[in-house]
């Protein structure tokens, strides 16, 4: 297992040299080449997070017993060190429940006024080398490894490497295919890079570089300006996250004095430090550490798009569907979770304050965007929004102390919502062969593609596409929280922790999101696979963009309709799965089912296995919420089938929802006008102070200097004027006097450059050697 | 040890600059027809420069740190004026950007063909000004430099300029002319004040003299005579104006290199001089330069002209150093020195994409104009969009490392401005993206476009370089950091001291 411990660097560096080799070698010329190349360099690197976890988790329990001297604990040591706050916990098991160890009185001083510090599982790999000396500051780089780490690495690995397979097959008719898988290799690269890093700092470069290729992603289909524009709306507006998480960084270094992970003295989660920062008052009466926490929560704010930085996560989906899987829905979202997961205790250093803004805008965003779900029609769309409301359960976990929680929902998600987009994405794939879309594709491909994503042109696909259904209908269940699927457990834990610890508000605007989420995921899987397929006349999309060049393309698309007219009979259309992605989409499917038996909530051999690996608490089953949280997810499923039942006969059909509440559906399906809004107030007033600052600039700043230079001009006159009446003969005569001298020193002088240029090149020569040879020495 | 051993016989600090005062010589002796070999020698002395450059960084010895290759003649020993060169960690950094900008620049060079001898000559002269900024150490010597660094603008604008380019040559000289006075003022004062009759900054620094009020007298005069060539608000309005009129290697040399020599004068001259003056009057400059930082970013998303753009880019970029000298903290000035490399590079790359490979074959940098680029040429738009990443401050770009070190020597001194500094980096994004896009990606809106002219070897080699830069410092910033942090360390501290002895 040393191998895969001293190594650990190369999974990073596997997906890195994917992207090398396919940007500068001539592998680029060949699609099928590149995809597989980039496929294969990553299933390489799930041998080696394997490989990782298995010799750190090896590690961790070996280790337990020797390194107790320490201040920090791990293994099942650690298991009882968070258990001071067990009185809170109504079903914990035997195991757990009994006593709190000395551990917990050797953090003591660190810890807030009711319950133990958290601590990380100690790491087991941590190489580190000088970045940037400077001095006395030094930026220190390098790789740190503990368990959540490298459970983390498997999960990106696994799924990244199933996102590359579905897309050789999902991305083949694009001319640009090894540009893509270059991106995405790349975009791997970084983040498992930042899962990988041994401090803020590197972990802030590799987060901003993943925000790069998420850019470069959503805006791969640079054609169209929308996936253009949605390219630049999401770097921006991440950006803005960026910038306060940079400045939260900039503060902790100054009160730190570096940013590097780990409990010695000069690092960041030194109890000394912590408790400094979380007693010292920084601005406006907020300590240190809660000012701290907030500028880098808005980096989580940003990256995981809640609230009100979300607006940028549905726009991404203009980028290819294994983009969406990948980046905005099992990766890159969830990193932003991964960052208050990962610097937790400056969270709770200050006593709570933090953590509780944490878990309002969590818990604000999980419901908001599970409404604005129920009212979309764009396949993708749903899910990101699904995905944002995921987000939100994930980060109020963290925000009420659950981070067990938290970070296995993090984990089940990124496997059945990757699975949820790649099952979207083979849908589509079938929907743009389809005779009436082919041939909407003539003449506008983007109206086509948004067409082929709306789910009241489906219909029916259960029989016309077994296997993406079958593994749909996985992760479908797992997203609604139905037993044993991988969600059901994630989730549940994530609300029983909300009872147990008396966060009772958070539990129940996270159990209205269940609800809510059970009832729009049953509406698109109705509407997607059951009744008759609708898109023989689908609503079609009307898109503004191509109002004004319709005229221009119009004898071409023309053209292009009668070469495949002999396609669009009735009754004959190819319904299709390619062997990739089906296998991709079944991989993921499996983990859909069974990732919630990572941490089950029973005290079992193999159960609480995340919690007892990350050394923390488990929370021990809560029959009573389990069971009512799958009772409100049956309801879910069960308003949302016979709601829409019988709706949708053709496509152009109004949603019940709409038909009984148009206000309030017409509100949800404008996500709450958001978007105008920001562009009424944020845009409109950057767009204006650019316009008033400019003119101040060209007129203002510029009138003043050009009236100097009148003034200045108006006196020269004047000046000119006493001059040329006063004081003119003495002048003139030494002119005259310069003139006749000119005139003699003329006949010298040839008037030719080159001459002149002689004399000045023969001179500055002379000086030279002079002082080279004579005056130098 | 550096990392390589040269003879301390040669004076070569005197040869880099002279290695651009020979070719300006040789060129005049070039017939008019010989366009070609004046390209020749002009590009093949600029790399002699580089190569030098470069010699003396990987010679200075980071153990020792100070002043080194010290060359020292009496000049007019009578008033005191000596011919002392010497560099250390800052005028290295600065020594190796101007070197890569003249070359990439003399690159870039090779379509001017109206009165193409004149042009290399007074493109060299100019450079060899800087380079005499860069390595003396003197103040009157460091004056006469300077303005030879700065006079032949006038004519590079004014002849082989574009748009406006006679309003644009005059107002830039006539600001910087301003300044000057003003740095000479300054100058006399140390002069006089100190009592030493010295004009060499190594005895003026070592015992500082002058009392704290005539430094709270002069050291405005000097820091903002030299600000006005690094664009301080509100003396910015020359050098949008002045970037837009410049022909594409002036360009490159003027936001890349002078205002560079603008920032280093602040520095070299007022901050290290006079530390008490410094201390007084720092925090309201770096009020002044949150209005360049913030109020160019903004300025920079309205413009149409692709060169306005990177022009106001630059007044905020620059405000970025100006704030960071003003924090006067150690890892603040280092992050300006680096700022200053990476927005020399980085600025050099974007001159090179819109002034020489889009402007000379489009005729136009109208962002409506424009658009579909990225099509047509590919390498533009990639060169274009790197040099853009290292301008939003991208980790793995040179302009990531110079801002975070920028933000957080701020943030010791002043937090409420490193905050309120922090804004114009989604604006940078936002207007970087937004050039990107109406340029390259855009649809065709012109379709003559279609059939643009391939690039020349020149204008590869020189992005290519530019771009290669910026990804090596961005990668590894050692290179620079330890060097650079030598040579503030001494400035820093001296400022600090009389800051703790202020309290």
């Amino acid at each position: 297992m040393s191998f895969f411990l001293q190594y650990a660097w190369l999974i990073p560096a596997l997906p890195l040299l994917g992207f090398a080799l396919i940007t500068f070698t001539p592998l680029r010329r060949n699609k099928l080449a590149s995809g597989w190349t980039a496929t294969g360099l990553m299933g390489l690197a799930v041998v080696m997070a394997l490989g990782l976890l298995v010799g750190v988790v090896g590690a961790g329990s070996t280790e337990s017993h020797a390194a107790t001297t320490t201040t920090e604990t791990h293994g099942e040591a650690t298991t009882e060190t968070t258990e001071s706050h067990g009185e809170a916990a109504t079903e914990t098991t035997e195991t757990h429940g009994e006593t709190t160890t000395a551990t917990t009185e050797s953090h003591g001083e660190a810890a807030t006024e009711h319950k133990a510090a958290f601590t990380f599982p100690a790491p087991v790999v941590v190489q580190r080398f000088a970045w940037a000396p400077a001095g006395s500051t030094n930026f220190a780089m390098g790789i740190y490894v503990d368990t959540p780490v490298a459970v983390m690495l498997a999960m990106v690995t696994i799924t990244a490497t199933c996102i590359h397979l579905f897309s050789i097959g999902y991305m083949a008719a694009n001319p640009r295919q090894s540009r893509f898988f270059s991106f995405i290799s790349f975009f791997a690269a970084a983040m498992l890079l930042m899962v990988l890093a041994d401090n803020l700092l590197l972990f802030f470069m590799a987060w901003e570089i993943m925000g790069l290729c998420s850019y470069l992603l959503i805006g791969f289909l640079y054609e169209r300006p929308q996936a253009y524009r949605a390219a630049i709306k999401a770097f921006i507006t991440t950006r803005i996250g960026d910038v306060l998480m940079l400045l939260g960084l900039v503060y902790l270094w100054t009160q730190a004095g570096s940013l590097a992970f780990g409990t010695a003295v000069g690092e960041i989660f030194n109890p000394e430090f912590l408790q400094r920062i979380g007693t010292e008052t920084g601005f406006m009466g907020m300590t240190h550490a809660t000012l701290i926490s907030l500028l880098i929560f808005a980096g989580t704010v940003g990256k995981s798009a809640q609230f009100p930085l979300h607006v940028w996560l549905p726009d991404a989906m203009e980028g290819p569907t294994p983009v969406s899987a990948l980046i905005h829905a099992a990766t890159m979202v969830s990193a932003g979770v991964f960052l208050v997961a990962r610097t937790f205790p400056i969270f709770e250093a200050d006593g709570g304050m933090a953590l509780q803004v944490v878990a309002i805008i969590g818990s604000f965003t999980a419901l908001f965007a599970a409404t604005i779900a129920v009212a979309q029609y764009d396949i993708k769309r749903i899910l990101a929004y699904s995905t944002l409301s995921q987000l939100g359960f994930m980060v109020a976990a963290i925000g009420i102390g659950g981070w067990v929680a938290g970070m296995f929902h993090l984990l089940t998600h990124a496997f059945f919502k990757a699975l949820l987009f790649l099952g979207s994405g083979a849908v589509i794939h079938a929907m743009e062969a389809t005779p009436a879309i082919e041939k909407l594709h003539h003449h506008d491909e983007y109206a086509a593609q948004q067409t082929a994503q709306d789910i009241r042109n489906m219909g029916g696909l259960r029989t016309k596409l077994p296997w993406t259904f079958w593994t749909y209908t996985a992760g479908y269940l797992a997203l609604a929280g139905i037993v044993p699927f991988a969600g059901f457990w994630s989730k549940d834990e994530i609300l029983a922790h909300a009872m147990d610890h008396g966060h009772p508000i958070v539990y129940a605007v996270l159990t209205v999101a269940a609800f809510l989420t059970a009832f729009y995921m049953t509406r698109q899987w109705r509407l997607v696979f059951f009744g008759e397929f609708r898109g023989e006349h689908p609503v079609v999309f009307v898109n503004p963009e191509h109002q004004a060049e319709h005229h221009h393309h119009h004898g071409h698309a023309d053209h292009h309709a009668d070469d495949h007219g002999h396609d669009h009979g009735h009754g004959h259309i190819h319904w299709h799965e390619s062997p990739t992605m089906t296998a991709a989409l079944v991989v993921l499917a499996s983990f859909a089912v069974t990732a919630g038996a990572f941490n089950l909530p029973f005290s079992m051999p193999g159960g609480h296995w995340l919690s007892h690996i990350w050394g923390q608490a488990g929370v021990g089953i809560n029959w009573m919420v389990a069971g009512l949280s799958l009772l409100i997810a049956s309801a879910g499923i069960a308003v949302g089938w016979f709601s829409y039942r019988n709706a949708f006969a053709k496509a152009q059909d109004t949603d019940p929802l709409d038909a009984r509440v148009p206000t309030i559906f017409a509100m949800l399906n404008e996500k709450y006008r958001v978007d105008e809004f920001y562009n009424a107030t944020v845009g409109r007033l950057t767009a204006l102070l650019a316009l008033l600052w400019s003119f101040l600039d060209r007129v203002v700043l510029d009138g003043i200097v050009n009236g100097v230079g009148h003034l200045t001009l108006f006196i020269s006159r004047v000046n000119f004027i006493v001059d040329d009446t006063l004081l003119n003969d003495g002048p003139d005569a030494v002119a005259d006097g310069t003139n006749a001298v000119g005139r003699q020193t003329r006949k010298l002088q040839t008037g030719r450059a080159q001459d002149y240029a002689a004399y000045v090149f023969a001179g500055t020569l002379a000086l030279a050697m002079l002082y080279l040879y004579v005056i130098g020495k | 040890m550096g990392l390589i051993t040269i003879s301390t016989d040669i004076p070569w600090l005197s040869l880099i600059w002279l290695s651009l005062l020979v070719p300006s010589v040789l060129i005049a002796f070039i017939p008019d027809t010989q366009q070609q070999l004046m390209r020749i020698v002009g590009t093949g002395f600029a790399f002699i420069s580089l190569v030098l450059s470069l010699l003396i960084f990987f010679a200075y010895d980071p153990k020792v740190a100070g002043f080194q290759f010290v060359e020292r003649l009496d000049w007019i020993p009578q008033i005191g004026i000596t011919y002392l060169l010497g560099v250390d960690g800052i005028s290295l950094a600065m020594l190796v950007l101007n070197g890569v900008v003249i070359f990439t620049g003399s690159l870039m060079s090779w379509n001017i063909e109206s009165r193409a001898k004149e042009y290399w000559i007074w493109l060299l002269l100019l450079t060899t000004g800087v380079y005499g900024v860069f390595v003396s150490l003197d103040l009157f010597l460091f004056f006469v430099f300077y303005e030879l660094a700065v006079l032949p603008m006038y004519l590079l604008i004014g002849i082989w300029g574009s748009t406006r380019k006679e309003y644009g040559a005059m107002k830039l000289t006539l600001f910087l002319m301003a300044g000057s006075a003003m740095a000479i003022i300054g100058m006399l004062g140390i002069y006089f004040q100190t009592g030493l009759r010295t004009f060499d900054m190594i005895a003026l620094a070592r015992n500082v003299t002058m009392s704290a009020e005539y430094q709270r007298i002069f050291f405005p005069l000097l820091f903002l005579g030299f600000a006005v060539l690094s664009g301080m608000f509100p003396f910015h309005t020359w050098s949008p104006t002045g970037h837009v009129a410049a022909p594409t290697a002036v360009s490159m040399l003027h936001a890349g290199v002078l205002m560079k020599l603008g920032a280093y004068g602040c520095l070299r001259a007022a901050m290290w001089l006079m530390p008490e003056g410094a201390r007084d009057w720092l925090p309201i400059m770096a009020v002044l330069t949150i209005l360049n930082v913030v109020y160019g970013a903004t300025i920079a998303m309205a413009q149409r002209d692709a060169k306005f753009i990177i022009g106001y880019s630059s007044v905020s970029h620059m405000g970025l150093v100006m704030m960071a000298l003003a924090s006067g903290t150690q890892i603040g000035l280092l992050g300006a020195v680096l700022q200053m490399f990476a927005h020399g590079i980085m600025t050099a790359l974007f001159f090179s994409v819109v002034g020489r490979m889009i402007y000379e074959r489009t005729h136009t940098r109208q962002l409506p104009e424009l658009g579909g680029l990225g099509r047509v040429m590919p390498f533009a738009a990639v060169m274009f969009i790197l040099g853009g990443l290292s301008s939003m401050g991208m980790p793995g770009f040179a302009g990531f490392w110079a801002e975070f070190a920028i933000f957080i020597g701020v943030w010791e001194r002043y937090p409420l401005i490193a905050v309120i500094a922090a804004l114009s980096i989604p604006i940078t994004g936002a207007y970087i993206l937004r050039a990107v896009y109406s340029v390259f990606f855009d649809e065709v809106k012109n379709p003559e476009f279609l059939n643009l002219p391939k690039l020349t070897w020149q204008e590869y080699s020189g992005a290519l370089i530019l771009a290669s830069i910026l990804i090596l410092v961005g990668i590894y910033p050692g290179f620079l950091t330890d060097m650079i942090n030598m040579g503030v360390a001494p400035i820093a501290q001296q400022l600090n001291d009389v800051i703790v002895a202020g309290r």
